[in-house]
């Protein structure tokens, strides 16, 4: 036998687990009898362990068979006709590697949350959308073509902005949800875009186009492979929170602790970063793209380190450390050392989420040592001031201090025109309501209530 | 009798029953409850057809009508047709079970029913004429729920838009039956007067401006119960493609995807929610549209989901508006109402009937939009980026709306012997609404199987047509068979 037969039965079992999580949980809900948290917390700890062992032993099937990338099909999901939407899986050490690495944090943050989150409102919310989100994740990391990539990069995104706006009754935590669900949507848009001129141009949407390299990827060449790769840097930059869009990052931190951790400490952040590793062949292809991500990684790792320190809590400070390390990690893809920045991705997704879930306790502790002593601990660093004249050290703190005035930016480039331009063009509407009226009928406009 | 014979029968006595009803001393409620289970009795006999092929391929032709565009056929029942009636049947249904009480009273009951039945024949039918006629007698129905002092000034608007598009409807069919119609010109300007006639009855920009007025302004109860069903896609899918040159089509094409980005963009910022429900139908209705007139079998069986997909969840999704004004009065998108926790059934479904209309992953929207890009591509490339655009910001005017009608505040302000949640009527309404939309998006297969024969058929017919004309080149050109 084969290992391909264990290897689908695998697959399936590790990515149907937390899906089947998602309708368990889901569908007492949408009937307002939702679970109880005991049986929410078993369900959730049981298929996450199950989804996590299953791509666990996956990967080692596929390491012991020593084959090469495996794409795995379903058949077609949408319809019995040639065209239609197929489940198909792209199985490679990268892909099974990421597959096991989120189903084992998702599994540990499943384990930590049910007691962090014990009679919350809303618990099983919590775990609805985790389970949405470790679903997604599991199709970003194994599809084998765009829709299901597409599938999982909606589902993530999604249940992040809704986990942002977890304390929905807070306004702040809804205005952010939506700020990051507006830049998620650009994100969304460029990585559709990209899969419609892939359409276009190769008449496929496998993946194996993009990722496959040699000559699958020769079949895209030129200004098509450069605009491709390029609304795929937009898509990673989006998701990432790369730069421009790295203002959205400190406003997801509204969420609860640990899925502050799962998504900007551990896997969401770095889903844009393996979506650059899978395309490196496409990369290769394309210097200027290339070249293009990685200053935008060196970019954004100089601007978070700087962001960082300025920070007056704990989580904005964590989520700009993080976002240090994914520029990095960007920039090791564009320099070519896709082994490294995997193992750099896999090491700091594990690090941040232990900072992340132990960040309460070491406030904690830290409140406790400062009661201690009378004082705050002496801060270290100061560096800085070796090298540099203060003017240039309260303009690089204000930057800093105001997040690289990012959300003014895009407020003043997108945002701003964008609202005006549609504000005007509602009031040309209700001219031209009135424009079609014989001059002798008045415009006048009456509101009415009752209605059927 | 035959059985489809009988069927059919039962499909149109039905709403006929309530209209009945609603003329004798019957109790405002009880009056509910029988058009309640009416609907539900009509959605179970208009599932037979679709669950039964011998109940199709019926027709009742009249030779009398040959020579009127559309065929000669006043009522036939084919693939397309069969899944267009539990459609408007669960349409009627939404409209009765989940519309407040203090908003439906005898004349409203007995105005959906007559709005169902209109809708129920137009999809009946594939003779311009008759089509002509159910036209007039639909905007007749929506015009009467329009006459209060209050709503004057919308009467006038929808008079006026809908008034033109009619007249524009009878002079192209009236030239098409005419000899006069034996000329290409003739023929082109009467076919272009149809063509716009749809527009307008679409809200296709730039004759776009009634909906979101009629929605805002007007009664938005009626003005879902018209516009949901979409007959103008009807009307283009029996009339428009199979006669339309290439031109033609591309250009309704292009004004719907315009459309769609420009119906999704404007809800977006939106202050009313009434106003947002308008643009976001224009949009999602614009879509099926650019779907239907693509001439590639893929696209056109996507607008045909879609126009599933958008009319449910865009109907529910309106409705659950209106639900909420009846407990909060008109509702304000600038500020925060909160209430999921009073309301948390209405907020799922009305996010889940949101998020059908933007193609979500896991919805009935979702398949009917990749078909939609999948078979664009090769045809109309600049489709698929559109439709990309037009559906990330839907996602985001759809989730705004969330934000604002269900989250940002612990507490609505209301007294507390208010009851706020839901009647089990409409909870169960709105359940089974979901389940449709996610069951369908889940296990799409045999809907969109049936959506692939139909608009396989629906090409076939413009080929022939086509052929009949003797226009090979026109026709190797237009029709990309997938």
């Amino acid at each position: 036998m084969t290992a391909t037969v264990p290897l689908t039965v695998l697959v399936l079992v590790g990515v149907g687990s937390p899906a089947l999580l998602f309708a368990l949980l889901a569908v007492p809900s949408l009937v307002n009898r939702p679970l109880p948290e005991r049986w929410t917390g078993v369900l959730a700890g049981s298929l996450m362990t199950i989804s996590c062992a299953a791509l666990l032993v996956s990967l080692l099937v596929y390491g012991t068979a020593g084959t090469s990338t495996q794409l795995i099909s379903f058949g077609t999901w949408s319809s019995s006709r040639e065209g239609g939407i197929a489940v198909e899986f792209l199985v490679d050490r990268l892909s099974l590697g990421f597959a096991a690495l989120s189903a084992a944090i998702a599994g540990v943050v499943s384990a930590f949350s049910s007691r962090y989150l014990h009679r919350e409102l809303g618990f099983d919310r919590y775990f609805i959308l985790l389970a949405l989100f470790v679903t997604g994740m599991l199709l970003i990391a194994l599809a084998g073509n765009v829709a299901v990539l597409f599938i999982g990069w909606e589902f993530v995104g999604l249940s992040s902005a809704l986990l942002v706006a977890f304390f929905h009754q807070r306004p702040a935590a809804v205005s952010n949800a939506f700020r990051v669900l507006s830049v998620y949507r650009i994100s969304d848009a460029a990585m559709l875009s990209a899969a419609v001129l892939l359409r276009h141009v190769a008449g496929s949407d496998s993946l194996s186009l993009l990722f496959g390299g040699g000559a699958a990827t020769a079949v895209l060449s030129g200004t098509n492979a450069t605009m491709i790769a390029l609304l795929l840097l937009v898509a990673v930059a989006g998701k990432s929170a790369l730069l421009p869009f790295s203002s959205w990052l400190p406003r997801a931190m509204e969420g609860p602790t640990p899925s502050s951790a799962v998504y900007y400490g551990s896997l969401s952040i770095h889903a844009g970063c393996f979506l650059l590793l899978r395309a490196a062949p496409l990369l290769e292809q394309t210097f200027a793209v290339r070249l293009l991500a990685g200053g935008l990684g060196a970019a954004t790792a100089v601007f978070a380190g700087m962001t960082t320190r300025v920070q007056s809590d704990v989580k904005s400070s964590l989520a700009y450390a993080s976002l240090t390390q994914v520029g990095i990690i960007v920039v090791e893809i564009a320099i070519g050392w896709y082994t490294i920045a995997f193992v750099h991705l896999a090491g700091h997704a594990c690090f941040r989420l232990l900072q992340f879930l132990s960040a309460p306790n070491v406030l904690h502790d830290l409140h406790g040592i400062e009661d201690a002593i009378g004082d705050r601990p002496a801060a270290a660093g100061g560096q800085l001031s070796m090298v540099t004249s203060d003017r240039v050290r309260r303009q690089v703190f204000l930057i800093a201090l105001e997040r690289g005035f990012l959300d003014r930016m895009l407020d003043r480039v997108v945002v701003d025109p964008f609202t005006r331009l549609a504000h005007r063009l509602t009031r040309l509407d209700e001219w031209l309501c009135g424009a079609v009226l014989p001059p002798r009928w008045p415009i006048t406009v009456d509101g009415g209530d009752r209605d059927e | 009798m035959s059985d489809a014979r009988l069927w059919l029968a039962v499909l149109m006595a039905l709403p006929a029953l309530v209209i009945a009803a609603s003329y004798l001393r019957l109790d405002v409620e009880r009056l509910r409850r029988l058009a309640v289970a009416s609907a539900i009795a009509m959605l179970l006999a208009a599932l037979a057809f679709v669950v039964s092929p011998g109940l199709r391929d019926f027709s009742i032709r009249s030779s009398a009508l040959s020579w009127i565009p559309g065929g000669e056929a006043i009522v036939r029942i084919d693939a397309l047709a069969a899944t267009l009636l539990p459609f408007a049947a669960g349409l009627w249904l939404l409209t009765v079970a989940v519309t407040p009480r203090a908003v439906l009273d005898r004349q409203g009951l007995r105005r959906t029913a007559v709005a169902t039945l209109i809708t129920l024949a137009s999809f009946l039918t594939e003779s311009a004429v008759v089509l002509l006629l159910l036209s007039v007698a639909s905007l007749w129905t929506f015009l009467s729920a329009l006459e209060d002092p209050a709503h004057r000034y919308q009467r006038r608007i929808v008079g006026a838009y809908l008034g033109i598009s009619t007249l524009l409807f009878a002079v192209g069919v009236g030239v098409l039956v005419s000899p006069a119609a034996h000329n290409r010109t003739i023929e082109a300007a009467a076919m272009w007067s149809i063509v716009v006639a749809a527009l307008v009855r679409k809200g296709i920009v730039p004759f776009h401006a009634w909906v979101p007025e009629v929605f805002d302004h007007g009664r938005l109860g009626p003005a879902i119960l018209f516009n949901a069903p979409q007959v103008g896609a009807y009307m283009t899918v029996v009339l428009i493609v199979p006669r339309a040159s290439p031109e033609m089509l591309r250009t309704i094409a292009i004004l719907a995807l315009v459309t769609a980005v420009y119906g999704a963009a404007l809800a977006l910022v939106q202050t009313s929610a009434r106003r947002a429900c308008g643009y976001l139908f224009m949009s999602q209705s614009a879509l099926v549209m650019a779907g239907l007139d693509c001439t590639s079998v893929s696209a056109l069986a996507g607008g045909l989901l879609v126009w599933l997909s958008a009319g449910l969840g865009f109907a529910g999704l309106a409705r659950s508006v209106l639900v909420l004004e009846a407990r909060r009065g008109r509702l304000d998108l600038t500020t925060y109402h909160g209430g999921y926790e009073r309301m948390p059934l209405l907020a799922m479904s009305f996010l889940s009937m949101g998020l059908a209309c933007t193609g979500f992953p896991g919805t009935l929207g979702f398949i009917g939009q990749e078909l939609l890009v999948d078979g664009a591509v090769d045809v109309f490339p600049m489709m698929g980026f559109a439709i990309v655009i037009a559906s990330a910001l839907t996602g985001l005017a759809v989730l705004r709306m969330y934000f604002s009608l269900f989250c940002g505040r612990s507490e609505i302000p209301a007294h507390p012997s208010l009851r706020l949640g839901l009647t089990p009527r409409e909870a169960w309404t709105f359940v089974a609404l979901v389940i449709a939309l996610v069951g369908w998006g889940v296990a799409p297969r045999a809907l969109v199987d049936s959506r692939f024969a139909v608009s396989e058929a629906i090409l076939r017919q413009r080929q022939e047509r086509m052929l009949e004309k003797k226009a090979p080149g026109v026709l190797m050109n237009a029709v990309t068979l997938h």
